[in-house]
């Protein structure tokens, strides 16, 4: 098996960046994702997407907008649009069983493991750091664990789930993922960053 | 300690000292200072020049409405202009200097303005330089002789061209209550509306909360003002659900409760620390608002009122109250209300004399008679300033009996000397925000200012902003505003006491002392920024300016970059005496965002430099290290050339394009534009969005395809991949994937809904390498397991899966350079993997990687056409695609494209060209039929392509020419007067290399 190449380049190496002399006040990493897809319901037949979905990860999804699921590292999945789901998990055969449990009458299963990059952002500080890419309320009344949105930074399309009550896991297009590490990163200086 | 510093009160600390440079002369201050508290304690009353005239001038107010002590900020090597010296904090190492002067600000040559004061009155350049006038002097061109003169002699501080290296950010807010001023009134608001648990944000300009309570020397629940409010404070700052921004200026309201403000993160500190933002700008998204904005004080408009020395009383009683800061021997107080009085009263309790109250009112309350005993003078009512003395300074003043209901001016005139002139012309609540929220102000005779209506968005107002001039007022007002932005009903219950104020803040309605004006006196000043005065309101009526709004603009009155904060009511007032209105019937100006001067840097953040979004290809990283020039293509970043040392960029491209013509090249496709058609209807739909028929098209075949606009004109090209029953992967141009992803949705679901069909972009799912040349196939058979790539197994248009060094690859025959070749599609992450594996099968044919140059340069050869021919006026007839028009089906663009102006065979249609000379064509230039460099011919088309072909060895191009096919062997010439170019072509096919395609079919 031939591994993937990570798109974020020799700059996004382990240490501590930015002002960190008191700590860091978040920690960037690349999580280990062996499947992302796009899964789509046909109208009429969301229900029946997130059954699919759920006999293939064992997440329970909810079909209200935003709404999500995440289970212990291994499978996440949160809606990015009417009848549409951002699905990722750990294994990279998850890509076939998603694609055997979604018939075509249901909808269909779009894989995207090298086309997009998941970035996670962890620690204290992680709310005012998106908050300054993002126009979105990350307080967790508001973004409550396991949900996500479908959102933009600039020219990045970003997709974010929230997976911790201070962690969040970005979704970006894998073209994009080196400058919008950058941006990640410049942004977190003023609280100091950890890479890991 | 300076003469001028208290030796106790305020809330600097003396104990730190802090060093500082006003023109490059040393000054010490401490820390809590302003830059202008700073120069008043160190007696410096010269601190700036005038607009127009070169007048000098001082301090004025304490705050954001400074109009006139605007200066210079060296830091970091730029110079930042125009900055009130009242909003720059004192720090270690700070230089400042003063502006529009020339030599000095003592000695300048621009103060020669001021004998030209009658000619340079409103609408001088209108009046000067627009019009004829004698002989050679007429018009514009006698205007552009002048505009250099008057540019370099008007104005206010000089930016420069160094880059910014501060640092900007941008940040998001949401919240249940935005508090806009932490004032007495703010402090309140916010912590009611955060006991009722509602998340606050409460933001205040200055750098600590509290406002008027700073300095008022009040008590509020027993203790002084200041010390309550900086309990209230500490309070709120300890909750959870409240956020406290000092330093922050909310300074735009716009619909759905969104609001702009601006932190000053790091303008207050010698050197940020490490990463950190010198402003950081906040889109605030409020469920409701408390506006806290407090009030402004006023001027009076007299003679000489604009001479340095003469200030706002208020500013008087804070630079004495909060800065411990006497700003003059003697003071004279010159007012139409009471509050002139407390300031001083906090004057006299802080050490300084107080040489007379010159009041406009016949009579005045008995409480602001008493302040003016402690004060130890007997105020002189009934009396106006008619005249200030001195030069640079003010040195006294000349009194005179006034009355108020007239304005008449009697008796003899009374010189008092003094150094102050604290001024007082009642208070103008700061309705900005509430009026850019769509509210139209509503003048209130008692207090003659202009107050906010009821809203029209989810806002409350607190405190002075809503004419409550009393702490009390505050306390109380603030609280019930919290409330009700929380949802509550207003509270019974007790208020922290405060002392009662029977003082009368309602002037008396006067705004201007219309004394004559002399040159001994000097002007009346309206607009001090913008060297407005009296007299040119006055002027602009008598010319015809009746509305405010022209008004404004002919005199430019309130429109320096303080906004007319002191000069906007005053103006109003002597326009409406002008007409014989009244003020609410003249009206006022709707206030815009900003409130305040924000950096475009703030606006900007982090969208320049290398936080520009860009997109990178798998093979990025691969292409540099083998020493690719990059160039942009739209965001993506694409090899140019592999420049050999020495070469140029067309020896290069040269080089590269003949190896794929002789061997074997490979190029990085990856940016191609990619989306996965999937469903039922797949099929279905890229009938009706292609010209050509899909639906046919078996598994495992690609086709090339072209798609129209609506009105028939040609939109893009690219082949699509069936890869199943109902799967296809569609390829678009590089630059137009976005366009026709968007074309593609809009179709699908506004048009045909009831088709089933899904679209994904996968630009990024795949990395894409295209190996053209005749040993392609070759390289291919070396490195390519689990399926063949002959003929037969993969002809022309098929495709196969297989795997190179273990990863899977999905290859498609095609040819964009009209040679063999394949398209390498592979898993992003293992993009680079597979490269490397294709150079290392490919070196024992001499694989050469090739760029964008090259790409060109071969399609051109081919007759293949882009973006540059599919330029959105070009239809498939002119650039000689109609064989792909389908009769058998309708598609988009089907209905208009055969329309009469469309079909025009002498509309520009697609020709090749050479050149006859051996010079090089140029994109975008002429086609022409005679002429020469000088006598430009009548353009029949121009180039839209160009290049040397190393396969015909010539200078080449495609060009969009009249008649198209019919001009084929024709003369003409080439036109490029931009580039001095003019030269013999020969207009030819489109299609110069292979045009049968043996190579790419072989």
């Amino acid at each position: 098996m031939v591994e993937r190449a990570t798109p974020l380049g020799a700059d996004f190496r382990p240490g501590s960046y930015g002002d960190f002399a008191d700590g860091v006040g978040v920690t960037l990493s690349e999580p280990s994702t062996g499947t992302i897809v796009e899964a789509t319901a046909w109208p009429g037949h969301e229900k029946a997407l997130t059954a699919a979905l759920g006999r293939g990860t064992g997440l329970s999804l909810a079909l209200a907008p935003g709404a999500g699921a995440y289970r212990d590292a291994k499978a996440a999945a949160f809606n990015i649009g009417p009848g549409r789901f951002l699905v990722s998990g750990k294994d990279e055969g998850l890509v076939d069983d998603l694609a055997r449990a979604v018939s075509l009458e249901t909808g269909t299963i779009t894989d995207l493991s090298h086309g997009r990059t998941a970035l996670r952002i962890e620690g204290m500080a992680t709310e005012w750091v998106l908050a300054k890419l993002f126009a979105l309320d990350f307080s967790l009344d508001a973004f409550p664990v396991s949900a996500g949105r479908a959102t933009a930074h600039h020219d990045f399309f970003v997709q974010i789930q929230r997976t911790g009550d201070h962690r969040f896991d970005l979704y970006v297009f894998r073209s994009f993922a080196r400058a919008f590490a950058m941006a990640l990163r410049h942004a977190a200086q003023d609280v100091g960053y950890a890479i890991k | 300690m300076s003469p001028r510093r208290t030796t106790s009160g305020g809330s600097i600390d003396r104990r730190r000292t802090i060093r500082f440079t006003f023109d490059g002369e040393a000054y010490t201050g401490h820390a809590g200072d302003t830059l202008a508290s700073a120069l008043l304690a160190n007696g410096v009353r010269l601190v700036g020049r005038s607009f127009k005239y070169h007048r000098p001038r001082g301090v004025f107010s304490a705050g954001i409405d400074e109009p006139s002590a605007l200066v210079t900020v060296l830091k970091d090597g730029v110079r930042e202009p125009n900055i009130p010296a009242t909003r720059i904090e004192l720090h270690d190492g700070l230089r400042v200097e003063s502006q529009n002067r020339f030599p000095s600000l003592a000695f300048d040559f621009g103060a020669i303005n001021q004998l030209g004061g009658r000619l340079l009155g409103a609408g001088f350049y209108y009046k000067t330089f627009m019009g004829p006038v004698i002989g050679p002097l007429k018009g514009t061109r006698f205007w552009m002789f002048c505009e250099r003169f008057i540019r370099r002699a008007a104005g206010l501080g000089r930016a420069d061209y160094a880059p910014d290296p501060s640092r900007y950010e941008r940040m998001n807010a949401f919240c249940d209550v935005l508090v806009a001023g932490g004032g007495v009134a703010g402090l309140m608001a916010a912590e009611a509306a955060a006991k009722a648990g509602k998340r606050v944000i409460l933001a205040e300009q200055e750098p600590e909360t509290g406002g008027f309570a700073k300095w008022s020397n009040e008590t509020i629940g027993g203790k002084p003002a200041a010390e309550w409010a900086k309990t209230a404070s500490e309070r709120l700052a300890a909750l959870d659900n409240v956020r406290l921004l000092t330093r922050t200026m909310v300074w735009g309201y716009y619909d759905g409760n969104t609001l702009a403000a601006l932190e000053r993160v790091g303008d207050h500190l010698a050197r940020p620390p490490k990463g950190h933002a010198r402003h950081r700008h906040w889109t605030i998204r409020a469920g409701a608002v408390v506006l806290a904005t407090g009030a402004l004080e006023r001027p009076l408009v007299f003679p000489g009122n604009d001479r340095p020395g003469v200030m706002l009383a208020g500013a008087v009683r804070r630079y004495a109250g909060e800065y411990g800061v006497l700003c003059g021997d003697k003071t004279v107080f010159f007012a139409n209300n009471d509050s002139a009085y407390q300031a001083a009263s906090t004057l006299t309790k802080a050490g300084g004399h107080v040489a007379a109250i010159v009041d406009v009112r016949p009579t005045i309350s008995e409480a602001a008679t008493a302040l003016a005993a402690e004060a130890g003078v007997v105020p002189l009512t009934g009396q106006a300033v008619v005249e200030t003395k001195g030069g640079k300074h003010i040195t006294g003043i000349v009194v005179q009996s006034f009355d108020a209901a007239t304005g008449a001016l009697s008796g003899d005139a009374r010189p008092i000397e003094c150094d102050c002139l604290a001024v007082s012309g009642g208070w103008q609540p700061v309705i900005h925000l509430a009026s850019q929220a769509g509210a139209k102000a509503e003048w209130d005779e008692t207090l003659q200012a202009f107050l906010p209506p009821a809203p029209n968005q989810r806002w409350s107002g607190a405190g002075s902003f809503l004419g409550q001039m009393t702490t009390a007022g505050a306390l109380e007002s603030g609280r019930n505003a919290g409330l009700s932005a929380s949802g509550k009903k207003p509270s019974r219950a007790r208020l922290p006491e405060v002392e009662p104020s029977p003082l009368e803040i309602a002037p008396a309605p006067i705004f201007e002392i219309k004394a004559p004006i002399s040159a001994t006196r000097g002007k009346a000043f309206v607009d001090l920024q913008h060297d407005v005065t009296a007299d040119d309101v006055r002027l602009a009526h008598r010319e015809g300016f009746v509305s405010v709004e022209h008004l404004k603009r002919y005199t430019t009155l309130g429109m320096a970059t303080d906004q007319g904060k002191t000069s906007n009511v005053p103006g109003l007032a002597i326009m409406a005496e002008a007409r014989g209105i009244s003020i609410p019937e003249a009206g006022t100006t709707r206030f815009r965002p900003p409130y305040s001067p924000v950096a475009i840097g703030a606006l900007a953040a982090e969208r320049y430099g290398n936080l520009k979004p860009n997109r990178l290809t798998p093979m990025h990283d691969w292409h540099v290290e083998h020493g690719a020039r990059m160039m942009e293509a739209g965001l993506w970043h694409r090899p140019m050339i592999y420049g050999a040392p020495g070469e140029t960029v067309e020896q290069a491209y040269i080089r590269e394009a003949a190896a794929v013509r002789r061997s074997v090249g490979i190029v990085d496709v990856s940016t191609l534009g990619k989306i996965a058609v999937k469903g039922p209807d797949a099929a279905e739909f890229l009938d009706r969005v292609y010209t050509n028929m899909f639906s046919t098209l078996a598994i495992g075949k690609a086709r090339y395809g072209l798609m129209l606009r609506e009105d028939g004109i040609a939109f893009d090209d690219g082949t699509t991949w069936r890869l199943g029953e109902d799967d296809f992967l569609m390829t678009t141009t590089t630059a137009n994937a976005g366009p026709v992803m968007q074309h593609l949705e809009y179709f699908l679901d506004i048009v045909w809904p009831d088709l089933k069909v899904h679209l994904t972009s996968v630009t990024d799912q795949w990395a894409g390498a295209a190996v053209a040349g005749p040993e392609a196939r070759k390289v291919l058979e070396k490195c390519v397991i689990g399926t063949a790539v002959d003929n037969d197994t993969l002809p022309f248009m098929g495709i196969v899966h297989g795997r190179i060094d273990g990863a899977p690859v999905m290859i498609c025959r095609l040819s964009f350079s009209g040679e063999l070749a394949y398209e390498v599609y592979s898993g992003a992450g293992h993009g680079l993997h597979v490269w490397e594996a294709l150079m290392e099968a490919g070196e024992s044919f001499g694989i050469t990687p090739y760029g964008m140059e090259a790409l060109g340069t071969l399609r051109i050869e081919k007759g293949h056409v882009t973006g540059a021919e599919i330029d959105g006026r070009t239809t498939a007839r002119d650039l000689y695609l109609d064989w792909m028009l389908s009769k058998k089906k309708p598609f988009i663009g089907s209905g208009l494209m055969d329309r009469p102006g469309l079909i025009d065979q002498n509309r520009i249609r697609l020709v090749g060209v050479v050149s006859l000379d051996g010079q090089p064509l140029g994109g975008g230039a002429h086609i022409v039929e005679q002429g020469s460099l000088d006598a430009l011919g009548q353009s029949i088309g121009h180039i839209t392509a160009f290049c040397y072909s190393p396969a015909l060895a010539k200078y080449i191009g495609l060009a969009l020419v009249k008649g198209g096919k019919a001009q084929h062997g024709r003369r003409a010439f080439v036109s490029d007067p931009l580039r001095k170019r003019f030269g013999p072509v020969e207009l030819v096919s489109h299609h110069f290399f292979d045009p049968e395609g043996r190579r790419m079919h072989g």
